[in-house]
């Protein structure tokens, strides 16, 4: 593409039409600029369009056009090709700093987001003189300028703060400080003197507190790996600045809005944040400082008020005191009595309080509310931060401090006795306190210390978190009952078991609640609850104790659903499934009325899932539901299959991609139930399972093998007399999964059953390609996890069609091959074998080898026979070899696969495990001894001579025991 | 998980993890570039000549108000020192070493630029002129103190084998100024300190130290003699070390502070290397006397003693075990309680290493009552000890047993541990998360792993771990997740997410080739 004003004007058509809210416009559009972005000068035009475009519609979209472009295509990746033309590249780098400076704001920021994405590749090696060229603009004067320069280094720097110490990183740390450093310095102190020429220029002030921030940030990102030389030499001039500003205000700054943070805030956080960090990581250096600091940020705090806007302020504020006082040497900054009286009442408590803004997102928002509350993401609020001062604090000054919380607690439960209604935030603060501050540890033997005693918890659940939970209405002070709700879940291991179960009916009440929070907390509690562990590994709440409540439970559950705002909530379903996992067969009762309400569930979620966990629990819930109930009565899987097949159906006609793993996993576990042969209504499905469609969706995957298997436990025989032509496709499938490292552990768990399960003569056509399949893996790219289910599935196939047959085939498709196998995969290999069940196959396969093959006795096969019987015996007694060879360690292994599916997404959905020789073989050492007593009766004398002249002698006594433990003697 | 070490070969091989003790014990530099203010507690590299000069004036006072102190211009000192008059070349040289004793701003420069140091350098070789020689010495050594191109300067004018052959001078303050300068050109770098070693200056300076020098002499004899051992890439060569190493045992009983504190900083950079280096200085036997110099309350001896055991337990398992023979576990408490962060921190450091070693020295360890002052040290020390202590916490609950890792979540571990994740470090956190997963997998073997849940959730931990999930730092952000899924979120499973296979085709059929595995 040339530079030329006819691309111009076509690109900015093509820009425009992008902006077409018609798709059938925009995506063509959309589709042409990709295709051309490829071309030299793209990018240059879209820089010139930026520029000089008539329009700032079409201004601003290349910007953002330039930006998506830069951030997709700038980086180079090993192997690829570069996506843009050298010269393009060394024509944007010279100019996108001048362009973004002098471009409107807007601009700008797309332009310093792109300088940062080429920095991040370039800078410095491959942009030397990108910081030069910024720092000369320091001297320009023009503020807007300036800002440009300082967001830009913003982005490019503020990785210092999280990234790794590495040499590359602090090289190039270092040539930015010696660039930058006294720069930005010079630039800190002459905008604090024109912030003083300009005190009464509210426009003037704004533009220059932007900067003050921004430079604020910088010290951050430059200060954080280490303390750097320029610094800790001009520390004064930062300090004594930052100190000032920290004490400063101004009305011209002062902003009307509530919510939003104003400039003067911002700046003072970042303050904070500075000073924070400082006396943290280079606490020697900073202490001459740190005492101002600490007078200074305790006044902000005693004059700033309530409002949000002030919240994240407060909060590192907070924070930054709760850092220094558990110091030793600042210990004494705080000590006074007084002070921590006075820190108490005028940071702590007032930051505690329940603000409107905290009703405003109870009732509002409760979805965000409780994420906050409960789930711990309220790093930033002032509650938590006051609450680690308090933690802090307790440090050094743990008995004064808790003297004075506890009668504040108690001084704010009189103030909210004397009148509930008007008072009800007194006590929301007190129950706060205690909730948060009294101690959690129970487990006493563990820790040192143990905190002084706030209130006691058992007599603060019974007098006052009781009484609001036993009130008639359910409704009333709402917020109460969640503090109270939330304070059973916090301290359910220090309450006693008595007051637990006090406390079930409450909470099963509660779930009627209208209010979001509490019905939501009732749900959670009782899940909590009943996943408490009592002694013997039993549940702490038992199911008879649960006998009085188990309607009302179900029932107030499943109302709750219905509440506006939480017909898909996941606490209200995880309660279900948990309930119905403690309550077992009591549910039993309910079950054709609950699997009805899961199915209208489950066909009304699916028409758009969008809730992950709900959807988890609906499936567990209905899981269980058929186990419970089968496991008492096995012929009711038949109206299960009844009530859900139609809506399995819908998911799988409509391919609601998030729902058919579960749902194969669910038909797994029904089609397990049956005792008899496989129904009908299966088998129709049969051929839709072997879909390529299907199997090329990676989630799929093991639920489908899963299912597979579950199809030739218990219809094999009908799938060979019915849907022998399905035949190639089944093998196809194994196929498919067994060409993919990642799947190729599900492959064989599929060809294992179809070899334990197929009738011989179905399958007899298909064997010797199925070998040639696998030595072809083998050969080619075998990996640590395809040789281990190789050598279960070669010793399996031994005990199914004996060791003679192993043999011939594979002999015949190879001469010499059998001997091949065994003396570089299986004697060499075999201890890496995994599993118990796995072990045992492999046992037993290799003891008809050597005890039930011919040729391992008379031809050159001879010479592996006792270096197999070592290797067996190293499979008995050696620890597992589990290494994996360097070159695999890439690879992407998914859980070590078992002899059986471990897929388990589904917890409920979930078999036992599958043991094919279980019937046959117990002890397989012993089974060891016999066969080779067996065989030297059939050959008297071979067999101790081939044991003396190569046995080891380790292998020879464990082997020794054996003979014993099975009472025989080799002849 | 832990390494043990007395396996019998045939166990072993089917323990090998890729993890080893090598790997967990960390040595001293971790990245060469520094941002920080050179540490003021390091050994002076090189040093100029003033407090000595103004004793000189002092002492010569009565002969210079004679003379009158002759003040000359620059032009006038290259005029007289090129010139034939040796008065005026004394003068003149004379002057020149005024001027660069100055306390302030030496003029360095200058002098180099007059082209003068070779005249100078000829000087040195002036046997009957002893006044000269020494005027010129000293001259020399402060040019040679200033930055590596001064020493560059001086080396280039070609004084290293006429100070090495100064050594031997009759005059024994000509003798210490050489030594002096021989110092400050060794202290410039390998390369230098390689070029005095080749031009043989080390035996001249061993005959110098008997039982008579003088103590200020000697001092200055075990500086230069400490440079010549000093630096990295290479290291000195091997010979050198053997021939000092005798010396500097001697020293190290000196009575004289300052002595003993040179003598130990030449051991700790001995030390400062491969495990053969470390084991040349272990085999002097020489540990215990480090061992009790460390416990010495002077800094300048307990600093550099500190170091040069702290470098020998980087060592093997032997090198780390002779230092506990020799009693550091006994004296580490003390200083990981010291006032100064520096030296928290290198006792913290000493202490990590230690705990990387395998079971048995955990255990001493433990015997020794090492635990408590590493849980003050994580409560309260200075963060850069924090991060060291870090370290000891996490090679103790890679390479400790079960039972070892309970006793240290016993004394109380987890809650210091688990407030330093608030800390302002990536590498630290991501440190402490990989500890705790270990913590749990002791208790994971015990079927305690709920109970440390419970543990970890009182003691604010969970909170933490939580907030790390949305760390900027992606392999932070990730070991939180992982611990959260693994312990924390109840019975949900992560989505398996196997890779896609190549082969779309479902037809069941295949080639066969030959096969040879």
């Amino acid at each position: 593409m040339e530079l030329s004003d006819a691309n111009l004007q076509t690109l900015t058509e093509y820009l425009k039409k992008t902006l077409d809210p018609d798709p059938a416009i925009r995506r063509p559009a959309e589709k042409f600029l990709e295709s051309v972005e490829g071309s030299q000068n793209y990018p240059l035009l879209l820089l010139t369009l930026l520029e000089k475009s008539q329009e700032n519609v079409i201004k601003v979209c290349a910007s953002v056009t330039f930006k998506n472009y830069i951030k997709r295509n700038w980086r180079i990746v090993e192997d690829e090709p570069n996506k843009i033309c050298e010269s393009d590249r060394i024509a944007i780098k010279a100019n996108i700093v001048p362009l973004m400076l002098s471009s409107p704001e807007q601009i700008q920021k797309q332009l310093s987001d792109a300088i940062s994405i080429i920095g991040r590749e370039d800078f410095p090696q491959k942009w030397p003189d990108l910081l030069t060229e910024m720092v000369n603009r320091f001297q320009s004067g023009d503020f807007h300028v300036i800002n440009g320069v300082l967001r830009t280094a913003h982005s490019l720097f503020k990785r210092y703060r999280h990234e790794f110490k590495s040499n590359e990183l602090w090289t190039e740390i270092k040539l930015v400080l010696d660039a930058f450093a006294l720069p930005l310095t010079n630039l800190f102190k002459a905008t604090i003197e024109l912030c003083s020429t300009h005190a009464n220029d509210a426009s003037a002030l704004k533009v220059l507190f932007s900067s003050l921030i921004l430079i604020a940030k910088l010290f951050y990102s430059l200060n954080f790996q280490d303390l750097p030389e320029f610094f800790e030499d001009n520390m004064e001039t930062w300090m004594t600045n930052f100190h000032s500003l920290l004490t400063l205000d101004n009305k011209l700054l002062q902003t009307d809005d509530e919510e939003e943070a104003g400039l003067l805030e911002l700046l003072k956080s970042q303050i904070c944040d500075n000073a924070a960090l400082y006396a943290q990581k280079y606490d020697e250096e900073f202490q001459p400082y740190l005492p101002r600091f600490v007078t200074a940020i305790w006044n902000l705090l005693v004059t700033t008020g309530q409002e949000v806007k002030y919240d994240l302020l407060v909060s590192n504020a907070i924070q930054f005191l709760a850092s220094v006082c558990e110091r030793p040497h600042y210990k004494h900054l705080f000590e006074d009595q007084n002070t921590l009286t006075s820190i108490c009442e005028k940071v702590i408590v007032p930051n505690m309080e329940f603000r409107a803004a905290d009703e405003e997102a109870f009732e509002d928002n409760s979805e965000e509310y409780i994420r906050r509350d409960l789930e711990g993401s309220d790093i930033d609020t002032r509650r938590r931060a006051a609450c680690d001062l308090v933690r802090g604090l307790c440090k050094f000054f743990e008995g004064p401090v808790t003297g004075i919380f506890s009668g504040y607690v108690n001084s704010m439960l009189q103030e909210y006795a004397k009148n509930p209604s008007v008072n009800w935030k007194h006590k929301d603060a007190a129950i706060y306190l205690v909730t948060s501050l009294a101690s959690k540890a129970q487990t006493q033997k563990l820790v040192i210390t143990q905190a002084n005693e706030l209130v006691n918890l058992t007599e603060f659940f019974v007098n006052h978190i009781q009484p609001d939970l036993k009130s008639a209405s359910v409704n009333e002070f709402p917020v109460l009952k969640a503090d109270g709700i939330k304070y059973i879940m916090i301290f359910r291991n220090q309450v006693p078991k008595e007051q637990l179960l006090i406390s079930i009916p409450l909470l099963i009440n509660h779930l009627q609640a209208e209010s979001i929070v509490v019905h939501t907390y009732a749900a959670h509690a009782l899940e909590r609850l009943f996943t408490m562990r009592g002694t013997n590994n039993t549940t702490l709440i038992t199911s008879a104790e649960m006998a009085p409540f188990v309607e009302v439970l179900l029932t107030n559950l499943f109302k709750a659903l219905t509440l506006p705002g939480s017909s898909e909530n996941e606490y209200i379903m995880k309660a279900i499934m948990r309930s119905f996992s403690l309550l077992q067969e009591s549910i039993i009762p309910y079950i054709p009325s609950v699997i009805t309400q899961l199915t209208q569930k489950l066909l009304a979620v699916s028409k758009n899932p969008s809730k992950p966990h709900f959807n988890h629990y609906m499936f567990e819930s209905i899981c269980l539901s058929i186990r419970i109930t089968c496991k008492a009565n096995p012929d009711a899987v038949g109206s299960f299959e009844e009530a859900l097949f139609m809506v399995f159906t819908e998911i799988l006609q409509n391919d609601v991609q998030e729902f058919i793993p579960y749902v194969f996993q669910v038909m797994s576990l029904l089609l397990e139930m049956h005792k008899n042969e496989i129904p009908s209504s299966y088998m129709a499905l049969f051929p839709h399972l072997l879909q390529p469609v299907l199997w090329e969706r990676t989630g799929n995957i093991p639920p489908l093998v899963r299912l597979l298997q579950a199809y030739l436990e218990r219809g094999a025989n009908t799938i060979a007399s019915a849907a022998a032509d399905k035949i190639p496709g089944l093998l196809g499938v194994f196929q498919k999964l067994i060409a993919s490292k990642a799947n190729d552990h599900q492959g064989f768990y599929l060809l294992n059953s179809i070899i334990e399960h197929m009738p011989p003569e179905s399958v007899d056509q298909y064997r010797k390609q199925i070998f040639i399949l696998l030595f072809q893996r083998l050969q080619n790219s075998k990996t640590t996890k395809f040789i281990k289910s190789f050598l279960v599935f070669i010793n399996l196939y031994c005990i199914k069609y004996g060791a003679l047959a192993l043999q011939e085939i594979f002999d015949s498709i190879q001469p010499k091959m059998f001997g091949m196998v065994l003396e570089k995969i299986i004697i060499p290999e075999i201890q890496k074998v995994s599993g118990q069940v796995e072990k045992k196959i492999c046992a037993v396969g290799i003891t008809k080898i050597l005890t039930e093959c011919p040729p391992m006795m008379d031809t050159e096969y001879t010479k592996l026979w006792t270096p197999l019987l070592q290797a067996l015996i190293g499979l008995f007694e050696l620890p597992e070899d589990d290494t994996i060879p360097d070159e695999e360690h890439f690879i992407d292994i998914e859980d070590t696969p078992g002899y059986q599916t471990a897929f388990s997404q589904l917890a409920f959905a979930g078999k036992k495990e599958h043991d094919p020789v279980g019937q046959m073989v117990n002890n397989p050492r012993i089974h060891l001894a016999q066969s080779l007593h067996k065989l030297s009766t059939a050959c008297p004398g071979r067999v101790p001579s081939m044991l003396s002249t190569s046995l080891n002698a380790e292998a020879l006594q464990y082997l020794q025991g054996y003979l014993q433990a099975a009472s025989v003697t080799l002849l | 998980m832990p390494v043990v070490k007395d396996h019998s070969g045939w166990m072993r091989k089917f323990k090998n993890k890729g993890k080893d003790t090598a790997a967990l014990r960390r040595q001293r530099v971790e990245v060469s570039i520094e941002l920080r203010k050179a540490r003021k507690d390091e050994q002076i590299l090189k040093r100029r000549s003033i407090l000595f000069s103004l004793v000189d004036e002092n002492l010569s006072l009565g002969e210079e108000k004679r003379n009158e102190i002759i003040q000359l211009s620059l032009e006038e000192i290259v005029e007289a020192v090129n010139g034939s008059n040796t008065e005026l070349q004394l003068q003149a040289t004379q002057a020149t070493r005024r001027m660069l004793s100055r306390q302030k701003d030496p003029p360095i420069n200058q002098i180099i630029e007059l082209g003068i140091i070779p005249k100078l350098v000829e000087f040195l070789t002036h046997a009957d002129n002893a006044p000269l020689q020494f005027e010129a010495a000293w001259a020399l050594t402060n040019i040679a103190s200033g930055t590596s191109d001064h020493t560059k300067a001086v080396v280039e004018g070609g004084a290293i084998p006429a100070f090495i052959s100064l050594l031997s001078s009759p005059h024994m303050h000509i003798s210490e100024q050489s030594v002096w300068a021989l110092g400050n050109i060794a202290g410039d770098g390998p390369l230098y300190r390689d070029a005095l070693i080749n031009c043989n200056a080390i035996p001249p300076l061993l005959a110098l130290v008997s039982p008579v020098t003088p103590v200020g002499f000697l001092r200055n004899i075990t500086w230069t003699l400490s440079n010549l051992c000093r630096n990295k890439n290479p290291y000195p060569p091997l010979d050198a070390v053997k021939k000092m190493l005798p010396v500097f045992i001697c020293l190290m009983e000196h009575e004289d502070k300052d002595i003993i504190s040179d003598s130990c900083w030449a051991i700790s950079y001995l030390t400062d290397g491969c495990n053969d280096r470390i084991q040349i200085v272990v085999d002097t036997g020489i540990l215990s006397r480090l061992v009790e110099l460390m416990a010495r309350p002077e800094l300048i001896i307990m600093t550099p003693a500190l170091r040069a055991i702290g470098n020998v337990v980087t060592g093997t398992d032997e090198q780390t075990q002779a230092a506990i023979d020799a009693g550091v576990l006994a004296v580490l408490p003390c200083l990981l309680r010291h006032a100064k962060p520096a030296i928290q921190k290198e006792a913290a450091w000493t202490l990590s290493n230690i705990a990387a070693g395998p079971c048995w020295q955990i255990q001493q360890l433990i015997t020794c009552g090492l635990l408590t002052p590493l849980v003050e040290l994580l409560d309260k020390g200075d963060f850069k000890a924090q991060k060291e202590a870090v370290w000891a916490v996490a090679n103790f609950t890679t390479g400790g047993n079960v039972e070892q890792v309970v006793e240290l979540v016993r004394s109380g571990v987890l809650k210091p541990l688990l407030n330093l994740l608030l800390a302002k470090d990536s590498k630290t956190i991501l440190v402490i998360l990989d500890t705790i997963s270990n913590i749990f997998l002791a208790a994971e073997k015990m079927g305690e792993a709920e109970r440390l849940c419970l543990l970890v959730e009182e003691l604010d931990g969970l909170e933490k771990i939580e907030a790390l999930q949305t760390h900027d730092n992606n392999m932070v952000y990730r070991a939180a997740l992982n611990l959260i899924e693994r312990y924390f979120s109840g019975e949900e499973t992560p989505d398996l997410q196997p890779g896609t296979g190549h082969d779309g085709l479902y037809d069941f059929s295949v080639e066969k080739q030959d096969f040879d595995f």
